[in-house]
């Protein structure tokens, strides 16, 4: 019974990515990002607009996840929900709040954190492979384990091999960053539009009004 | 063993029944779940979710209500704190009946 109910969970949890939204918007998100992290490195440390730029990380993290909430919100509505049917997750009001807190803290961390090694250390080598294995990680465990998902364990693993190479790849700076993030971004919208297409496909919309 | 089998029937059999069961199941896992949703996962007809989902609504294990999601109209349906309540006292005495009988 126990096992029962958590192939249930597990399967509820899956509805989630079950049409590819996510990783499209996510993707988008990591391009974004890696444009980002090239017009850093193409401005240099010590021009105004590159000071912007490296002062407005938290913000722009923070702005990215709520504007990405909503996309795909908005996309569900329009796509998944009168296809396969709408799914309203639990949510924990206080978690919420800590979960919110928590990300500003993240974001905030490494928004500093990116500003130091730019600073001291003049090279982003270790901070790619660090970013590699814990954006894989993050899919391997969070994604793939607990929602039994195949194709985040290959999107975790490219994001681990892709972060090794490009730390040892000798390019200049946040070039190599910019690069990661572009290329799982591409990683993201090739498989969010491969599962987007076969969701489509699979699931035509009902013929006639719902009358449930 | 006749006290366990006992306590065996006085199982609620508004949620023994499999059907409901696993409509209870899915609603325990999330917060709501629109009809459309439940159908797919339950691999029931529109006319026997409807009929078991005004079962649960009658007993007050289940709260339907009919919403909006921008211009989509839907059928939504949530556990109620009493469904939450007899689902989880029905998988004790399941589960103390499996126990005890192992």
């Amino acid at each position: 019974m126990e096992e029962n109910l958590s192939n249930v969970e597990q399967r509820l949890k899956r509805y989630w990515y079950t049409d590819g939204i996510a990783e499209l918007i996510g993707g988008g998100m990591f391009v974004l990002l890696g444009l980002y992290f090239a017009l850093q490195e193409f401005l240099g440390q010590n021009s105004m607009l590159g000071g912007i730029l490296q002062a407005s990380l938290a913000l722009l993290m923070i702005g990215g996840a709520i504007v990405s909430r909503k996309l795909v919100n908005a996309l569900k509505t329009r796509l998944t929900y009168p296809r396969t049917g709408y799914v309203e997750y639990q949510v924990d009001e206080r978690n919420m709040r800590w979960r919110g807190i928590l990300a500003a803290i993240v974001a905030v961390s490494v928004s500093v954190l990116t500003i130091i090694f730019v600073r001291q250390f003049q090279s982003f080598d270790s901070l790619v492979a660090i970013t590699g294995i814990i954006v894989g990680l993050i899919l391997i465990v969070l994604r793939a384990k607990s929602a039994g998902l195949t194709r985040f364990y290959v999107l975790g693993l490219v994001s681990l091999v892709l972060g090794l190479v490009l730390s040892i790849s000798g390019l200049p700076n946040g070039y190599s960053l910019g690069l990661f993030y572009g290329m799982m971004g591409v990683c993201f919208l090739i498989s969010g539009g491969l599962t987007l297409r076969r969701y489509l496909i699979d699931n035509p919309l009902p013929a006639g009004p719902r009358d449930d | 063993m006749t006290d366990v089998l006992r306590r065996l029937t006085d199982l609620d059999r508004l949620i023994h029944e499999p059907a409901r069961l696993l409509i209870l199941t899915i609603l325990a896992s999330v917060a709501s779940a629109d009809f459309l949703f439940l159908q797919r996962e339950t691999g029931l007809t529109k006319g026997n979710l409807s009929a078991h989902l005004s079962k649960l609504e009658e007993a007050g294990y289940v709260k339907i209500e009919k919403t909006f999601k921008g211009k989509l109209p839907l059928t939504v349906c949530r556990l109620t704190s009493a469904g939450q309540k007899a689902l989880t006292q029905y998988r004790q005495q399941l589960q103390e009946f499996i126990n005890e009988t192992r």
